[in-house]
């Protein structure tokens, strides 16, 4: 791989072996990914801070500390994605019921350990959708590394800035990452024309037509048409289907996302290699993998696959008020709108109803260990393909049911403990 | 009669380099990791997926594509506890598939010249040399 003098010097630790160590890390990483050179990161870094996640290339939390002590800072502007497993709740911890969670000082253990890294610049946005508050967005045509499945479609499909699945401290502390995939302009184009012939309506329809797409194409670019005008949450929620039942990172959708004014030119001039449907048998389909075991005798329900947005919980809220909850009810957000929803008197109506709301986290994140007394749910209720076809796996070897529907159809679920959701 | 055992050879682009050999387990339906992977026991955990808790330990683990989460790399951190497969090979990838691979550090190799899930089946005898690109296929029962 190419590399500029500049590039060279940190790598033969001119600034110190922090930064040369980083730097290995990019140019083996660049090199088993085929990238040609390195290029700078004019977007935003998202990262899950402190995670290990790339082995022995892993700048360990201590060595972070010592950075931040010394007054090293992140090269470009970064947002933290959710901290990693074993899962930490960040805001209504007091009120989850589940060990070691609710204990204060593994609260505040948990949030001394993040702090190295916000005092190197990472904004405290702890979230899977820490888009939709941060503020601050890569524009069209900027380099990013973020990660997470509804974040990576969310920054080059809705934004238009260029980014792989690599936002991590190394990216951040560079500002570098290696230029491939979705860096070049020729593997955005769309390859597949995909036709919405299913009626999408409700916010969970998208979620389903997601998960279809993703499954149909895996690391395809799709230009989507016939999908009407969705909403940002129903955006958000195609997205992280997308990205969970295949890889699908990019996508266009003719006439609103930012590189396609038009059909043809998702194409870059080429025709379509392929041109599929989706129809309601597929909708059918995945909702029926979605539900996943017998019983409709519910004992958790879960809402917040992506964190909810503060207009999801206002939602919730008005669902909620005046009912009561006879199994519990967590509806998760990220910090920022959790403390909007606090203003805005949202939490409180919640709370009345006997339902949590929590942020920074998801039941996966815990391992499923969610139930009041530390163990796996018998049969959960969710609104998203993502956390429902992950929390089997989370539970393992424990087994879990999953009834998946709607919003409403879930906090009714709440109140009565029975499911009674349907496709249509 | 004595048939000879039939040799393929496959090629394609080094991701990590080195020599591995071992029996194939080869998965035509990508694979997921996070939750649906359990790095420890060296499996998939993933419902309806027909690897479901079967051990890749040692194996040439051969599949079409990665899906899913960055949760991937857990296919990798089965290195941590021994468990990992003894080479890495896909159709098609992407950077899960590459930090999945540079974490597991064992011989892996993609964009081949064919589709390795439709050459190889399970149980095939298979050679990597990572350094080359180069895969060697001794069918089974022949």
């Amino acid at each position: 791989m190419f590399l500029t003098d500049d590039e060279n010097r940190i790598l033969n630790g001119e600034q110190g072996e922090i930064k040369q160590r980083c730097m290995e890390f990019l140019v083996d990483y660049g090199e088993a990914a085929g990238a040609e050179k390195l290029v700078d990161i004019d977007g935003t870094v998202d990262m899950h801070p402190g995670v290990g996640w790339v082995g022995a290339y892993d700048i360990k939390p201590e060595e972070v500390a010592e950075l931040a002590r010394k007054g090293e800072r992140f090269k470009v502007p970064t947002f933290s994605d959710k901290a990693p497993a074993p899962g930490f709740i960040i805001d209504g911890w007091e009120t989850c019921g589940i060990q070691p969670n609710c204990d204060p000082d593994f609260h505040k253990k948990c949030l001394d350990n993040l702090k190295p890294y916000i005092d190197m610049g990472m904004v405290p946005t702890f979230s899977c959708d820490h888009y939709l508050v941060s503020s601050f967005w890569p524009t069209l045509g900027q380099h990013s590394a973020w990660v997470e499945s509804s974040a990576i479609p969310w920054v080059n499909a809705i934004l238009g800035s260029r980014s792989n699945f690599d936002g991590c401290f190394h990216t951040a502390y560079l500002g570098k990452v290696p230029e491939y995939d979705m860096h070049i302009t020729e593997n955005r184009a769309a390859t597949v024309l995909v036709r919405c012939e299913a009626k999408l309506t409700r916010d969970m329809d998208y979620d389903l037509f997601g998960w279809a797409v993703g499954e149909a194409l895996g690391l395809k670019v799709p230009a989507l048409t016939g999908i009407g005008q969705p909403t940002t949450t129903q955006l958000v929620k195609m997205n992280s289907a997308l990205n969970t039942a295949g890889q699908v990172r990019m996508y266009h959708i003719p006439g609103m996302t930012p590189e396609a004014p038009t059909l043809e030119a998702t194409f870059q001039g080429n025709k379509p290699k392929e041109t599929i449907s989706i129809t309601d048998d597929d909708i059918k389909r995945v909702y029926e993998l979605m539900n996943y075991g017998a019983s409709d005798e519910i004992d958790f329900v879960y809402l917040g696959c992506p964190h909810y947005n503060i207009e999801e919980i206002r939602k919730a809220t008005s669902l909620l008020e005046g009912r009561k909850c006879t199994v519990t009810l967590w509806i998760m957000t990220n910090s920022p709108t959790y403390k909007m929803a606090d203003m805005a008197g949202y939490r409180k109506l919640i709370e009345d109803s006997g339902a949590k709301l929590l942020s920074g986290t998801c039941p996966g994140l815990l391992m499923g260990r969610v139930a009041a007394g530390g163990g796996v749910p018998r049969v959960m209720a969710m609104d998203a393909t993502k956390q429902d076809y992950y929390i089997t796996g989370h539970c393992y070897p424990e087994k879990v049911q999953v009834r998946y529907g709607t919003m409403e159809e879930c906090i009714d679920a709440a109140v009565t403990g029975k499911w009674e959701g349907k496709l249509r | 009669m004595n048939t000879p055992k039939q040799k393929i050879i496959l090629r394609g682009r080094k991701v990590i380099g080195g020599i591995a050999e071992g029996e194939a387990l080869v998965s035509k339906m990508p694979l997921m990791g996070w939750g649906n992977v359990d790095s420890e026991n060296g499996y998939t955990v993933e419902r309806n997926h027909p690897l479901f808790e079967v051990p890749y330990k040692g194996k040439v683990l051969v599949f079409s594509e990665p899906r899913g989460s960055g949760g991937f790399v857990g296919y990798g951190r089965s290195r941590l506890f021994n468990t990992h497969p003894a080479a890495f090979l896909y159709r098609q990838g992407n950077n899960l598939t590459v930090f999945a691979a540079m974490v597991m550090n064992v011989p892996t190799i993609t964009d081949f010249d064919q589709d390795p899930t439709e050459v190889i089946e399970t149980g095939d005898y298979v050679i990597v040399n990572g350094d080359e690109g180069i895969v060697e296929v001794i069918k089974k029962g022949v």
